[in-house]
C-alpha cells in the first residue's frame, strides 16, 4: 500500500524579524546582506506534509524552490524538517527580481505533473510580497480542486476534509485528490531542524533545474511602478481637559458644531 | 592515530554526549548526543565534530541491533563485519550474543573512538577498523556482513549493491533501513527478504523527521 506523493513549495524570503528598507529609487526593497529564511507559511506547509508522512498517509515529500542559489539553504531546511528530496529551479538574481506568482505557479504545476504528485502544498502567501496567488493559480493551471487557508486537514478515502479560515468563521470542505492546498497560520506549529536532522539532510538528493527545463517563459507580465514605505505616524498631543478635547475635535470637523 | 589526538577525542566525546539507554535496545549503554545535550540544537557550524554520525543511533541501526539481540542463534559463533558502524551498536550486540569475531568498520576517526568507549561500557570485545572497506574490500572472510542504515546516501547505495555481490558464496548480509529514499526502489531489493519490522521509539523519530518504523532485510550471497 503506497501513500500519496506531495510537492511542497518553499519560498526564500527576507526573515520575518528583519526591518525592511525600501531602495532609494523606489524600485523595490533592499535584499543584499539581509538575513533570509523560509517563508513561515511554507514552513507550516512542510510541517503538515511531514505530519501526514508520520501518519503514513504520505509516502514521499518533494520540496521545490524557485530563485537564486541561496534557495538551496531553504531546501536543506525543508529536508531537515523531513522532506525526502528537493528540486531547485534556479533563476538568476536579475530575473528573480521580476519573477511573479504566475511564473512560479506555471513552474510548480509542471513540476507537479512531472513528479506525478497527488497533492501540492504551499503557504497561503509569502510574507514579502503578500500576493496570495500562487496556490490558486497552480490549481487553475492543473485544473485541480483547491483548499486555501487550511487550518485543519484530515484524509478520508481519496478525499481531504479541510477546515478553512474565512471571514467571520470557519468553513469545512472536501476536496478530491489530486488537489492544491494552501496553509494558514493556525494549521500547525513547525518543528525546529535539529543537528541530527540537519546532518542527515545533507545527503538527501537535491536536483537543479531551470525554468526552461519546464518550458516556462519568465518574462514579466506585470510592472512594478513604485514601492514606498508606509506613511510615518503623526505625533499626537496631550490635552488637559475634556473641554479642550471637544474643542479640538470640533475644530477638526470631527463632531458637529 | 596519535595517542594525544585519541585521548583528546575521548574527552571531547564524553563531554558532549550522554550515556543513554533510551532507544530500541536498552540492553546497551551508548554515548549519544541526545535532546539534553547542547549540541542537539547547535547548528552544524557550532559543532566541534565534523558530521558526528556516530553520535546518533540511526533508526536502521536500532532495528538491526534489536534484531541481533532478539536472534542470537543467527550470530553465535559467526565472524561478523559491521560496515559503517557509527556508534558500534550492531557490532557490540553481535559480540554480546556470542559471535566468534567482530570487526566494526567506520572511516571516521571519531567514530572509532566512540565505538571503543561504547564497547568498554558494554563489556564487549570488538576489533575496530577505519579502513575504507567499501573502496578496498577486506582480505579476510566473514560469515555475516551488517549494514545499519547505510542507504541514506545515494552514492553508498550504489556502491553497496555492487559490493555485496562480490562477497563469497553463502555470506549472509543484514541491512537495517527505515525507508530511506535511495533504498525504497533499489534494484537490490528484489533479492532481499524482510526479516523484521520495528516501530521506532519517539526519541528516534525526533532525530529522523518523517520516519516511524524500520525494517531488517536479509540477503544470502549465492553464486
Amino acid at each position: 500500500m503506497s501513500g500519496i506523493r506531495v510537492l511542497v513549495g518553499c519560498k526564500r524570503v527576507i526573515d520575518y524579524a528583519v526591518k525592511i528598507r525600501v531602495k532609494p529609487d523606489k524600485s523595490g526593497v533592499v535584499t543584499d546582506g539581509v538575513k533570509h529564511s523560509m517563508n513561515p507559511f511554507d514552513e507550516i506547509a512542510v510541517e503538515e506534509a511531514v505530519r501526514l508522512k508520520e501518519k503514513k498517509i504520505v509516502s514521499e515529500i518533494v520540496a521545490v524552490s524557485c530563485g537564486p542559489t541561496q534557495c538551496q539553504e531553504v531546501l536543506r531546511t525543508a529536508m531537515a524538517m523531513g522532506a525526502d528530496r528537493a528540486i531547485h529551479v534556479e533563476v538568476d538574481p536579475a530575473t528573480y527580481d521580476h519573477l511573479q506568482p504566475l511564473h512560479v505557479a506555471k513552474i510548480l504545476s509542471k513540476v507537479a505533473q512531472e513528479e506525478k504528485v497527488d497533492l501540492v502544498l504551499t503557504g497561503k502567501q509569502a510574507i514579502d510580497d503578500d500576493a496570495n496567488q500562487t496556490g490558486q493559480m497552480i490549481a487553475a493551471l492543473l485544473d485541480w480542486p483547491q483548499a486555501t487557508f487550511a487550518s485543519k486537514v484530515e484524509k478520508t478515502n481519496g478525499e481531504l476534509k479541510v477546515l478553512r479560515e474565512i471571514d467571520g468563521g470557519l468553513e469545512t470542505i472536501k476536496v478530491r485528490l489530486p488537489a492544491v492546498l494552501t496553509t494558514d497560520l493556525r494549521l500547525n506549529q513547525p518543528r525546529y531542524a535539529t543537528l541530527p536532522n540537519i546532518m542527515k539532510a545533507k545527503k538527501k538528493p537535491l536536483v537543479k533545474k531551470t525554468p526552461a527545463d519546464y518550458g516556462v517563459d519568465v518574462t514579466p507580465r506585470q510592472k512594478v511602478l513604485k514601492v514606498e514605505d508606509p506613511p510615518v505616524r503623526q505625533a499626537g498631543a496631550k490635552l488637559a481637559s475634556v473641554e479642550e478635547l471637544v474643542a479640538k475635535l470640533r475644530d477638526a470637523g470631527l463632531i458637529p458644531t | 592515530m596519535l595517542a594525544l589526538n585519541k585521548s583528546f577525542l575521548r574527552a571531547l566525546i564524553i563531554q558532549h554526549t550522554k550515556l543513554c539507554r533510551n532507544h530500541l535496545t536498552p540492553e546497551l549503554k551508548l554515548h549519544l548526543i541526545t535532546q539534553e545535550c547542547h549540541l542537539w540544537k547547535a547548528g552544524v557550524d557550532n559543532c566541534p565534530f565534523e558530521d558526528p554520525f556516530w553520535a546518533f543511533y540511526w533508526p536502521g541501526g536500532q532495528a538491526l541491533t534489536r534484531y541481533i539481540l532478539d536472534n542470537p542463534v543467527l550470530f553465535k559463533n559467526r565472524r561478523v563485519l559491521d560496515i559503517g558502524s557509527g556508534c558500534g551498536s550492531a557490532a557490540i550486540a553481535s559480540c554480546l550474543v556470542g559471535a566468534s569475531q567482530v570487526v566494526a568498520n567506520d572511516i571516521d576517526p571519531a567514530a572509532s573512538v566512540a565505538i571503543e568507549i561504547n564497547m568498554e561500557k558494554n563489556g564487549a570485545d570488538v576489533q575496530i577498523s577505519t579502513e575504507n572497506f567499501l573502496e578496498n574490500p577486506p582480505s579476510e572472510q566473514y560469515d555475516t556482513v551488517l549494514f545499519g542504515d547505510m542507504f541514506y546516501d545515494p552514492d553508498f547505495s550504489h556502491l553497496i549493491s555492487h559490493w555485496v555481490k562480490k562477497l563469497p558464496h553463502k555470506t549472509t548480509v543484514f541491512i537495517g533501513d527505515p525507508g530511506r529514499l535511495p533504498f525504497l526502489n533499489h534494484p537490490l531489493k528484489s533479492a532481499l527478504q524482510k526479516a523484521a519490522r520495528y516501530e521506532l521509539p519517539i526519541t528516534c523519530q525526533l532525530e529522523n523527521n518523517g520516519l516511524t518504523q524500520a525494517d531488517v532485510w536479509k540477503y544470502i550471497v549465492s553464486k
